[in-house]
């Protein structure tokens, strides 16, 4: 079991750290417990502190058969058609179980490392262009021609397309809570990935999405214990101490995404979303740690909650993951399941 | 040299003529060639891992998967074997080919090398999004490399700024992961002054068409002593005897003249040399008849396992200390390779060290 500290975001970024390495042993542990609990994708995050997403789900893939792999990526740096062959390559090295999470983009420091010099509002231009040519070549509609501000490609060709039982192109997740980010995900994307947020506040984004058939997505983190006074107390331990909290904070300013600075303003304005719903971890552990605390039962009936506004998937966290994935699998998943059959 | 999707046959025989028709195919939209064929490629790598190989080249087109992806899935099922993934720079920013390589590497204990290439053909370079010509592609990929040795050397941030590539304060924590080595091998591949040059300032090693021990003399000279390797690609057509040899290669001549897997090649020194003489012979036992039909790398040397073992220990004696071999097929050659070869190769060598 990881401590609170072991597992911070700030440890991420140190050069010593282990979350530089590929852990295969341990990853293909993860993703067969996850196969036995239930869940059907996991996403890969995408960063200059962790090694290179394509290829951790090309290895993990391989070890195993059922899950699949929401591949983070940041568009921009790199050719749209390279792009496109490496992810159809990668689906049909693992029998198509790769989806996309595009993110345009969230620290610029961390961009201008990779060459990529362009401001938030641009970075989303260039993606829909970007995602604009990558359809072009899974429609495998003839030559790919495209000349916009950002690409130029000319007679564009692949032969090895993407496989996969049941598609012929990627689902694509687009993420970011910035008006950009939402046309971004109405034009391009199949599926609007973003933080959770209480039902209410929810419905009317959801509504607006499923309207014009693209799926919503939540990121959240959850803590599930007997009762919600044992999830509180629990939550409360996993806050680090002092110094690594002022590391955070210092990490998290330097961004220039929407998506976190309005997961740190309910943060530090209301801490509390709802009786279940708690934003206290965000300052230290990054936007994506809005968590839902509460009783197994209390967690289905939220989650049942959410689908009836319209949501339709959700990518959780924990902590420590694999644990709380299990209890996830074990207490939460067959209440939900069970409720379900029962509506029908 | 790692055959194509669905070139390897685990079962059942493929006659030379077979295999000869599958690459004339290969670029078709019918030919299995874009799809990862896993099954095929491993038994292909297992039998050359018995075989003595010590690294597989994986080429890069448009028609075919991507090469980095092939050898990070392919080297989670071998041990030994090293793979030399071809790769056009210019397509990617090198940080994020860094990252990649370095994961790669991770993953199987750095067995991964890397082989650049400015681009061949500038159809299909548009394809890619990329518009530069032939040597503007060399300039871009000298500034490449350039910021990638700046990611691979202990520098704790890249900054760079040159014609092609800009890199601010740049850092990735994933390392170059393997037993010697702190950033993997480069090979640079061309014909042209500007990929010679390029070898020197920024590669490991130059890796080049098979020419004559004469012919390539001096420029192996010259290579070496500006302190890089040479690697040569060729073709070869082992036999128990010279005239066997030959007829099995000229029959895999197309029967119509005109069937070339090389007419797109149009920005490549290497295949714009045009193969000149009465004969195509180059000597005794190295035949360029292939060339037009299937491209220089079909260079073939040919003849008996005693002359092809003469051939590669005189190249040895020149300098070369590497070979990227192909075959028809693929498996069989590689095997008859190792079996026939390999150990008249090895043998000699220790008779050389017992009386030096």
């Amino acid at each position: 079991m990881k401590t609170p500290q072991e597992t911070s975001r700030v440890l991420t970024t140190k050069t010593n750290s282990p979350a530089s390495l590929p852990d295969i042993s341990g990853w293909t542990e993860f993703a067969r417990c996850a196969e036995d609990a239930g869940i059907e994708s996991v996403l890969l995050s995408f960063s200059r502190y962790e090694p290179d997403t394509m290829f951790v789900a090309c290895a993990v893939g391989r070890a195993t058969t059922k899950l699949k792999f929401i591949v983070a990526y940041r568009l921009g740096l790199m050719q749209p058609a390279t792009f496109v062959q490496q992810v159809n390559t990668l689906s049909g090295l693992i029998q198509g179980r790769v989806a996309l999470n595009i993110v345009a983009g969230s620290s610029t420091l961390e961009q201008r490392g990779y060459g990529d010099f362009l401001e938030h509002d641009e970075r989303y231009a260039r993606a829909d262009e970007f995602l604009e040519i990558c359809h072009s070549f899974w429609q495998r509609n003839g030559d790919v021609n495209f000349e916009g501000k950002y690409w130029r490609v000319e007679r564009g060709k692949l032969l090895t397309p993407f496989l996969a039982p049941d598609r012929t192109a990627p689902e694509i997740y687009v993420s970011g809570h910035s008006e950009q980010a939402k046309a971004l995900a109405l034009a391009r994307g199949s599926c609007y990935l973003r933080l959770i947020d209480t039902p209410q506040k929810l419905a009317p984004t959801v509504k607006y999405f499923r309207d014009r058939n693209i799926e919503v997505c939540l990121r959240l983190c959850v803590i599930c214990r007997p009762s919600l006074a044992e999830a509180i107390e629990a939550a409360k331990h996993l806050l680090p101490d002092e110094e690594i909290s002022r590391q955070e904070r210092s990490i998290l300013s330097g961004s220039d995404s929407h998506t976190l600075k309005q997961a740190l303003a309910a943060a530090d304005e209301v801490g509390w979303l709802d009786r279940n719903l708690w934003a206290g971890l965000v300052p230290h552990y990054g936007s994506s740690a809005i968590t839902l605390l509460g009783s197994p039962q209390e967690l289905a009936d939220i989650f049942l909650e959410y689908k009836r506004i319209g949501v339709t998937q959700f990518i959780i966290a924990g902590w420590p993951k694999l644990e709380e994935m299990m209890i996830f699998g074990k207490e939460v998943l067959p209440l939900v399941r069970a409720a379900e059959r029962q509506a029908k | 040299m790692l055959p194509k999707g669905g070139e390897v046959k685990p079962e059942g025989q493929q006659t030379p003529y077979e295999a000869a028709r599958y690459r004339i195919m290969s670029t078709s939209s019918t030919s299995p060639a874009p799809r990862p064929d896993m099954e095929g490629w491993t038994y292909f790598a297992h039998r050359a891992e018995e075989a003595g190989i010590d690294s597989l080249l994986i080429s890069f087109s448009r028609y075919e998967p991507d090469p980095l992806l092939v050898s990070c899935a392919l080297g989670l099922a071998t041990t030994k074997l090293k793979f030399i993934a071809a790769y056009r720079s210019g397509l990617a920013q090198p940080t994020t080919f860094v990252q990649q390589v370095n994961t790669a590497a991770a993953l199987i204990g750095g067995r991964i090398s890397i082989n650049i290439v400015a681009g061949s053909s500038s159809e299909e370079q548009h394809g890619y999004g990329d518009f530069l010509l032939h040597d503007e592609r060399y300039a871009r990929a000298e500034e490449f490399l350039t910021v990638c040795h700046s990611f691979w050397s202990d520098e704790a941030e890249v900054n760079f700024a040159g014609d092609y590539y800009r890199v601010e304060q740049g850092k990735l924590a994933t390392p170059f992961l393997a037993p010697d080595r702190k950033s993997p091998e480069i090979y640079i591949s061309g014909h042209s002054e500007k990929s010679e040059r390029l070898a020197y300032a920024q590669g490991s090693c130059w890796l080049r068409v098979i020419d004559t021990p004469e012919k390539l003399e001096p420029l192996v000279a010259r290579a070496r002593s500006w302190g890089i390797a040479v690697c040569l690609r060729l073709a070869i057509m082992c036999r128990p005897t010279r005239a066997e040899a030959f007829n099995e290669v000229r029959a895999l001549l197309p029967a119509d003249k005109g069937e070339s897997t090389i007419a797109l090649k149009d920005d490549s020194q290497m295949y714009s040399e045009k193969v000149t003489g009465d004969s195509f012979w180059l000597n005794e036992n190295l035949w360029t008849g292939l060339v037009p039909h299937y491209g220089p790398v079909w260079t073939t040397l040919l003849g008996t396992p005693e002359e092809l073992a003469a051939a590669f220990l005189r190249y040895k004696a020149i300098g070369v200390s590497e070979f990227i071999i192909s075959g028809w097929p693929e498996v069989d050659e590689v095997v008859r390779f190792g079996r026939e070869v390999v150990p008249l190769v090895r043998q000699a060598e220790r008779l050389e060290a017992k009386t030096a």
